[in-house]
């Protein structure tokens, strides 16, 4: 049987001597589930961004049904019968689902876009591979699982045979990757194939039967799933042993830093978001709080770093109120912030590596003297946390947007930690993270927490709540529904059953672990 | 290839004079279409402004001015605060300093620069106020400033009409300033050149308004890329987001920009009244606050290249008012000129090999220019 898709000897070098493909091999067979997955950096993208068309390889070849074709531009891969899907969606918000679908081949009727047909095409792609949407529905008022839907039955509407996830579960909750995977099977059945791009090892061997490995531009092997062994793959990726397992040295309860007393925050609507929280964080403690997205955690950060109001209630860092403070205050008390959206709040893209460390920092010396600021210790500022954090950059001047993902997350941790916080708000700090990074992301934070920080995690990832916390708290509807002083007798089933909100501990229960 | 494009300042020079390059050949091609006598119309658009002391004059004379409106609108821009108030703040510059020059009894070295002075706080409390009102209630600033123009240019030309202008006299504009209140030529009068001196302030009018710009630029780009005000212009400006969670009064450095802007765009209109006209003229600022959004355009807000930008520009207006008067095309093909060029600037990829390839690692933040250009 002969390959669908073929990419022989893939070499892209980037005008700026960045090797991103060094031979690369890579195929696919039809009707499959193909995983590729590498660390952030490996080549994965630049890899399908040349089968999309998008870049033009340095030289190699690629074969389609067995046929030598050369993609200039997307248009040609598409018409080609490929189709990807990208990490940021390209949907127009304020359009219908079905607009959105046929946006670019419209149908017409008498030279006016056929809404009506439209819809039909629209119900018509969705039953048949099982994607179920509304078409009459506003993109904008969509969850991020349902768009990506509609970009994918974007793609499949253009007749996309070849189908190219970009970590289509980054953005997912647990359910809707399950929904997804269901959709996946689907369209395999019908014909189709997926390439899957991920560094979630879980869900590739769950969903890829064959799994493809690159790392540093090259690709080390095509593996069947089934035969293969998370050890292995990871190993494979990172180049080393991965710890799986963090170790974790049991801390004790020491000094209260934190403490939050009946916290009440609103939405700008009047909505109540956080009822009457409370709980304390010790030093040396790390408090996960688990949940379902959107029941509060989001705001509780906020709240705590100075971003957001609170309505009533009080929090005190040793005994100092940080609420309705203005976030440099809420800093200079000694907390640190790992935001949850990183590309929208945690960073300035056009800006340097360097400037972007120096936010909290700017106006206190050494890196202000007299009326300037002193770019030479910035500079060296730079080096520094480029080296301790193992940041991907040829220096401290380059732009933050030329990062991958993964080091654009080290450039906040590396700001954040080396402010040598009292209290560490880090919401999600993991997400969107290769493999190699989230160990190290993790070490950290258990790093900081010896050195006596009190780290309050949140987390959409369970297991990683469950692995990293000393205490859990389950946030449900802005309220603490419970709290658990020992995680590892804790199950996800168990946490699971509070984050719904069926289950409930009593105040005295709660009393006792807070 | 690659020397040229590999350093951004070559490349962003290079890009402001291929615009205008571009821009001036499809002037020809317009001047070939209206012109009877197109080749002497269009040599004098080119090479007019050089071919006299006094237009060469004329021409650095306006260039200063559009050097310090260029920078009061690039500061604005770089922290994407889109005031379009610089016209009012100069008249009001223009204003504050000739109620110096004509009325308070000092002698020149301490009258210009108190002049001066009123003109730089004029044109900063002017500008704070749409800073003020977007930053505490959020009212775009564009209307705001646009709104506050009209009520400066108003309130110029009242109390021009009531309070200075010499009762009875025909004219809406005051007496000359004193000798006191004007500007001194941009030459000290020092022995070894009197001669030359003599023969150059004869014929053209350059002012140590010239000193004054260079010393804005320099201070201008040094606030931007150094002091920590410029890196919290710049972080507004790149993400307000960041720059909030950062720990940046963001509210405070809004203010200040309109306020700092407003600096520049008052010591502009000093220069109007104390330098080019030497006395309050009804309608000082013709418009010229507006050019200096081209200016800011074509460097792309970076003050680095604010000078080679309002030269280049300046030169093309120059250019095009000696055309009118010694030809038959209007002044007015300027406008084709100027859409042009922001067009090309603005649609960086009608220049494709100017594009930015190579990121080299001393790629400052200034040398990049701003990629998102207003």
């Amino acid at each position: 049987m002969t390959a669908l898709v073929e990419m022989r000897n893939i070499v892209k070098v980037y005008p700026n001597g960045v090797v991103a493909n060094d031979g690369t091999h890579f195929s696919v067979m039809r009707a499959d589930i193909h995983a590729l997955v590498g660390e952030n950096g490996a080549g994965k993208s630049t890899l399908m961004k040349i089968l999309y068309g998008m870049e033009l390889p340095s030289s190699g070849e690629i074969l389609l049904d067995g046929k030598k074709v050369r993609f200039h531009s997307a248009h040609d891969a598409i018409a080609a019968g490929i189709g990807m899907v990208h990490q940021n969606f390209m949907l127009v918000p304020s359009f219908s689902v079905a607009e959105n679908i046929v946006l670019g081949q419209e149908p017409l009727r008498r030279g006016l876009v056929d809404q009506k047909r439209a819809e039909e095409i629209s119900n018509e792609l969705a039953n048949q591979y099982g994607l179920k949407v509304d078409p009459k529905a506003c993109v904008a008022n969509l969850s991020v699982g349902m768009r990506q839907r509609v970009e994918i039955l974007k793609t499949l509407y253009r007749g996309a045979q070849v189908l190219i996830l970009d970590e289509p579960t980054a953005v997912l909750t647990p359910q809707e990757t399950q929904d997804l995977f269901r959709a996946a099977r689907t369209l395999i059945e019908q014909g189709k194939t997926i390439i899957f791009i991920s560094h979630k090892l879980n869900e590739v061997k769950e969903i890829a039967s064959y799994i493809t490995v690159m790392r540093a531009g090259k690709t080390l092997g095509t593996f069947e799933s089934a035969s293969t062994t998370h050890k292995e793959l990871a190993r494979m990726m990172v180049g080393r042993d991965v710890l799986l397992e963090t170790n974790r040295s049991s801390s004790e309860r020491s000094a209260k830093v934190l403490e939050v007393k009946n916290l009440v925050c609103t939405s700008d609507s009047g909505k109540p978001i956080l009822r009457n929280l409370s709980f304390n964080i010790y030093s040396g403690e790390i408090l996960g709080i688990a949940g379902v997205e959107g029941n509060g955690q989001t705001e509780l950060a906020e709240v705590l770093s100075g971003l957001r109001p609170a309505a009533s209630g009080n929090a005190l860092l040793h005994g100092k109120k940080i609420l309705n403070q203005t976030p440099r205050r809420v800093r200079e008390m000694g907390v640190a912030h790992i935001p949850e959206d990183r590309l929208k709040n945690g960073l300035a893209l056009n800006v340097s590596v360097e400037e972007n460390f120096i936010v909290d920092r700017y106006f206190h010396s050494p890196y202000r003297r007299g009326l300037g600021v002193q770019y030479k210790q910035v500079r060296a500022l730079g080096k520094r946390l480029i080296d301790a954090y193992g940041i991907h950059t040829s220096s401290g001047a380059q732009m933050v947007s030329s990062l991958s993902g993964g080091n654009m997350q080290k450039v906040i941790l590396a700001r954040e930690f080396s402010a040598e916080p009292r209290l560490l708000i880090a919401a999600q700090p993991t997400r969107g993270v290769d493999v190699g990074s989230t160990e190290f992301i993790h070490a950290r934070l258990i790093e900081q927490r010896s050195k006596g920080a009190a780290i309050l995690l949140i987390s959409a990832d369970l297991s990683e709540v469950i692995k990293l916390a000393d205490r859990i708290l389950v946030l449900y509807e802005g309220e603490n529904v419970g709290i658990f002083s020992d995680p590892a007798r804790l199950t996800e089933e168990t946490l699971g059953l509070y984050m719904l909100g069926i289950q409930k501990q009593t105040p005295e229960e709660m009393e006792a672990v807070l | 290839m690659k020397w040229i494009t590999g350093s951004p300042a070559v490349r962003e020079t290079l890009r402001i004079l291929l615009a205008v390059l571009a821009a001036l050949l499809l002037g020809f091609i317009i001047t070939c279409l209206v012109s009877k006598d197109p080749l002497n119309a269009y040599r004098a658009f080119l090479f007019g402004p050089l071919s006299r002391l006094n237009r060469i004059g004329d021409w650095l004379e306006e260039s200063i001015s559009l050097i310090l409106l260029g920078l009061a609108v690039s500061i604005a821009f770089k922290a994407k605060q889109f005031s379009l108030g610089a016209e009012g703040q100069m008249a009001f510059g223009a204003m504050a300093s000739g109620v110096v020059a004509l009325f308070v009894p000092l002698p020149l070295f301490l009258r210009i620069p108190l002049a001066l002075l009123a003109a730089a706080l004029i044109g900063f409390l002017w500008g704070a106020l749409p800073g003020y009102l977007k930053a505490y209630m959020n009212a775009n600033e564009i209307v705001s400033t646009l709104m506050l123009n009209a009520i400066a240019l108003r309130l110029y030309d009242y109390l021009l009409i009531f309070h200075i202008k010499p009762p009875g006299a025909g004219y809406n504009q005051s007496d000359s300033f004193p000798e006191e209140g004007i500007l001194p030529s941009f030459m000290p009068p020092l022995p070894f050149w009197e001669e030359t001196r003599r023969m150059l302030t004869n014929q053209m009018n350059l002012t140590v308004m010239l000193y004054i710009g260079v010393a804005a630029f320099l201070i201008a780009y040094y606030v931007m890329a150094r002091t920590p005000f410029g890196y919290e212009l710049r972080m507004v400006g790149e993400n307000i987001k960041f720059a909030k969670y950062g720990g940046i009064n963001t509210k405070r450095t809004i203010v200040l920009v309109f306020a700092v802007s407003g600096i520049f765009a008052g010591l502009a209109g000093a220069h109007l009244s104390l330098g080019v006209h030497q006395k309050l003229i009804a309608n000082i600022t013709v418009g010229l606050g507006f050019e200096g959004i081209v200016v800011a355009i074509m460097a792309r807000n970076n003050p680095l290249f604010v000078p080679l930008a309002a030269f280049a520009y300046g030169y093309l207006r120059a250019g095009a008012d000696i055309m009118e008067r010694t030809s038959d095309v209007p002044r007015e093909m300027i406008l084709i000129v100027q859409a042009v060029i922001i067009l090309l600037v603005t649609a960086e990829y009608v220049l494709p090999f100017i594009k930015q390839r190579i990121v080299k690692p001393e790629d400052s933040y200034l040398a990049e220019g701003d990629r998102h250009a207003a």
